[in-house]
């Protein structure tokens, strides 16, 4: 039986210094994500709206459910433009591992493609027959409910691949994606506390977007509407979070778990530091959600962009530590100066 | 295998990659690159000659462009990189490496290209009058050369595969990227996306334009377009033809599987359909027939396909020539293998060592290791599939005839492992293609 299977790197050297590609990881990975996160939150925004709307018969949640869906199908573009970055860094620095994991879920894998497409089609079906479907709501939904399905499916995917490099013991004993969900630790947890981010930031997306817009034109009655529910589900969604937060770091390894809870100054000092932002942004957001404000929204966005910095460069260290004992073994084909001549 | 592997036992993993790849082309060169550039002309014609309806039908023209680009084409884009990744990690993980710089900028480029589509598009009624409508036009110019980039940059990689030059001496980015074959690929593609483009779009505008008179005017553009294309092409493809390597070009015909009176025959008519096309929309623009306008897209469609197959092709044995062959080894190893056995360094195989039980396992991991890649046991494609291939072959037909295949087979990697190892895999074959061993050792032994 095999213990860990990893291989020997890649012969050609790692062109970067490795500290230089893992701070580009952790940026691009963050750049990439925010956008993934919009997408599946506005979908479902947009979907849940629409869906409100029908059920109190009020057009002006229709409305907002429009702006959403508009607003999701843009930012879906990005996020998967911006996915090549990241994708290109791990596959670059973690060869070893990354490669491994995506193969042992090489089907799912692939299906992630054919579930993008048939999800952004969908999506740009569901935006652009908004006013043409009107008296056909029950397909109009139908197409919006699809692309959310697939939006809330495919994370996990993802997630398994990058769960799965974390544990090269476990690869013997994995049998494909859906075994996988199961087999790794941390999984589940990942998931529910990427959901709420995505949810929370969705949210905060549009609280932060009308209160720029603010500035310079009147809101609409639909846009204030949109602006205020959004900072009251950041403010929720992100008090839940605390605690997803926490069912996440006990399903670390508890040598790793420890790092965080004490052992590690910097992992620590990260984590509390994280803890205190949150706090702060959800007293910002608590307060425009209960008056229309939003004097202090810049501070709100430099909170969230603190939060966000600081979550991305955890997820890095947290994947460093995991990976630490496994490096050492199986050295990479560093970048040498001699190569930087060339 | 420095890594697991994957069988798409019936549909072959090679044809994964080139079914994602086709499509891609299709998508990148005919509507991200070609069709950007005729629609930017055709809003700059309408704004020249202030014909509303052809502003209109520009329009419609970038809202279909946005929705397939952003969604097949993007996807296939990454599927590229997905599909290599997982069924031939080696090949792709070294390009990584050696292109790595490339590929940010590429990435850079890309980003810049779908933002600008964005913007394109939800500006148009926005931007209409005046300075406004010039504004729009110039953001039209720069989002067409940031999808022309990407194109020039990602055709360093691919012609690097063919072509990598004084790289497989200095591993110098540099080398690898202005490689023998670049500019000739680069300035083929380019023109060869225009007449993709024009091939796609003039059915659909045959098709869905009644408005004769704003037929005439989008042939009138297609035409010139077409005119200064056909031409460069034609020159551009002989340059490109004349720097492969001789053995490369050797293999065209045979790649794509078909005789080669029937492959001159094909290519020269669907050449001439293209002159006769583009003329006619020149000449008379009123009076294209619509019959016409569905064969050119088929067969330039068909074109397509036949290209992104003999350039994959041709390359055999190799996946980055001299360097590394189409199942990932690399030729470095080949003594090495040779010696101390190729189990022996196949980190993810199953089986490590060959014991009297386990000969067959063994076979069927030199198999995944050395042939799946290309094979399949009993797959779709005849050529591919070895029950077809190697039907009624005994084990001792089959280690002698595969330590001197690639001499015979010039598309075929050489074997690399200890006799051992090749009576294994022989092994393997007869069980899955004649359902028993056929080693005539073995069988009397029984």
């Amino acid at each position: 039986m095999i213990v860990a299977s990893i291989s020997p790197d890649n012969v050609l050297p790692i062109p970067a210094p490795i500290g230089l590609l893992e701070v580009l990881i952790v940026i691009t990975f963050l750049l990439h994500i925010i956008f993934v996160n919009f997408t599946i939150s506005l979908t479902a925004g947009a979907v849940g709206l629409e869906t409100f709307g029908i059920i109190k018969k009020n057009r002006k949640y229709d409305n907002m459910a429009k702006i959403a869906s508009y607003h999701a199908s843009i930012h879906k573009s990005i996020a998967v433009v911006l996915g090549v970055g990241p994708l290109l860094m791990i596959s670059v620095i973690y060869t070893q591992y990354f490669y491994s994991s995506t193969i042992l879920i090489g089907k799912a894998w692939l299906s992630v493609l054919i579930l993008l497409i048939v999800a952004f089609l969908m999506l740009y079906v569901y935006k652009f027959t908004w006013e043409r479907w009107q008296h056909k709501k029950g397909l109009h939904l139908f197409f919006g409910i699809g692309a959310m399905a697939i939006l809330f499916f495919v994370p996990l995917i993802f997630i398994v691949n990058v769960v799965s490099m974390l544990y090269p013991e476990q690869w013997a004993t994995a049998n494909g994606f859906f075994h996988s969900l199961f087999h790794y630790p941390q999984i589940w947890q990942r998931y529910l506390h990427f959901m709420l981010a995505s949810i929370a930031t969705g949210g905060f997306y549009f609280f932060i977007f009308y209160s720029f817009k603010k500035r310079k034109h009147v809101l609409q009655e639909d846009e204030v509407s949109l602006k205020r529910n959004g900072a009251k589900v950041g403010f929720w969604v992100t008090v839940v979070q605390l605690v997803a937060g926490f069912l996440l770091l006990f399903s670390f390894k508890p040598e790793i778990r420890m790092l965080y809870m004490g052992e590690d100054l910097l992992l620590t000092t990260l984590l509390i530091l994280s803890i205190m932002f949150t706090l702060i942004l959800c007293a910002l957001l608590y307060k425009a959600s209960e008056q229309d404000s939003g004097k202090s929204f810049l501070l709100a966005l430099a909170t969230f962009v603190m939060i966000l910095g600081i979550m991305g460069w955890m997820r890095h260290e947290l994947r460093e530590s995991y990976l630490q004992p496994y490096l050492e073994d199986n050295p990479r084909t560093e970048h040498t100066t001699q190569n930087n001549n060339k | 295998m420095n890594f697991p592997s994957i069988d798409f036992s019936w549909f072959g993993n090679g044809s994964v990659i080139a079914l994602i790849a086709i499509i891609h082309v299709v998508i990148s060169h005919g509507v991200a690159i070609g069709t950007i550039a005729l629609m930017v002309t055709m809003e700059y014609r309408a704004h020249r000659t202030k014909n509303l309806a052809l502003d209109a039908l520009a329009k419609k023209i970038a809202k279909w462009v946005l929705i397939i680009t952003t969604t097949m084409g993007a996807m296939t884009g990454v599927g590229i990189w997905f599909s290599t990744t997982v069924i031939q990690p080696d090949s792709i993980g070294a390009l990584l490496r050696i292109f790595f710089w490339a590929w940010v900028a590429e990435w850079i480029v890309f980003i810049t290209e779908v933002v600008l589509l964005i913007l394109y598009y939800y500006t148009w009624d926005k931007w209409q009058d005046g300075r406004a409508k010039a504004r729009h036009i110039k953001l039209g110019i720069v989002l067409a050369f940031a999808s022309w980039m990407t194109m020039a940059i990602i055709t360093g990689v691919l012609a690097a595969k063919l072509t990598p030059g004084l790289w497989v001496e200095t591993h110098a980015f540099w080398n690898a990227f202005i490689n023998p074959t670049y500019l000739p690929s680069l300035g083929f593609r380019m023109f060869l996306a225009i007449l993709l483009a024009i091939a796609l779009l003039s059915f659909f505008i045959r098709w869905r334009v009644k408005d004769v008179a704003l037929r005439q005017e989008v042939f009138h553009v297609f035409g010139l377009w077409g005119a200064i294309s056909l031409p460069a092409v034609f020159v551009l493809g002989l340059w490109y033809l004349w720097s492969i390597p001789t053995d490369a070009y050797d293999m065209i015909v045979w790649s794509t599987g078909m005789p080669e009176n029937v492959f001159k025959t094909l290519n020269g008519i669907a050449f001439a359909i293209l002159i006769i096309y583009l003329i006619w929309m020149i000449v008379k623009p009123k009076a294209v027939p619509w019959i016409l306008s569905l064969i050119v897209m088929g067969s330039s469609v068909a074109f397509i396909g036949e290209f992104e197959v003999v350039r994959e092709s041709i390359r055999k044995p190799f996946i980055i020539y001299d360097y590394m062959y189409a199942n990932g080894l690399l030729e470095e190893n080949r003594e090495k293998y040779d010696e101390e056995g190729f189990l022996k360094h196949a980190t993810w195989a199953k089986e490590r060592e060959i014991t009297e039980d386990n000969v067959v396992d063994a076979g069927r991991e030199v198999f995944i290791g050395q042939c799946i890649t290309c094979h399949t046991v009993d797959g779709w494609r005849s050529k591919r599939s070895l029950t077809n291939r190697m039907d009624g072959w005994t084990e001792d037909d089959m280690t002698s005839f595969i330590p001197t295949m690639h001499n015979v087979r010039v598309a075929m990697p050489p074997f690399m492992g200890t006799d051992e190892e090749l009576e294994a895999l022989a092994a393997y074959l007869s069980t899955e293609i004649n359902g028993k061993r056929t080693n005539k050792k073995e069988v009397s032994q029984q």
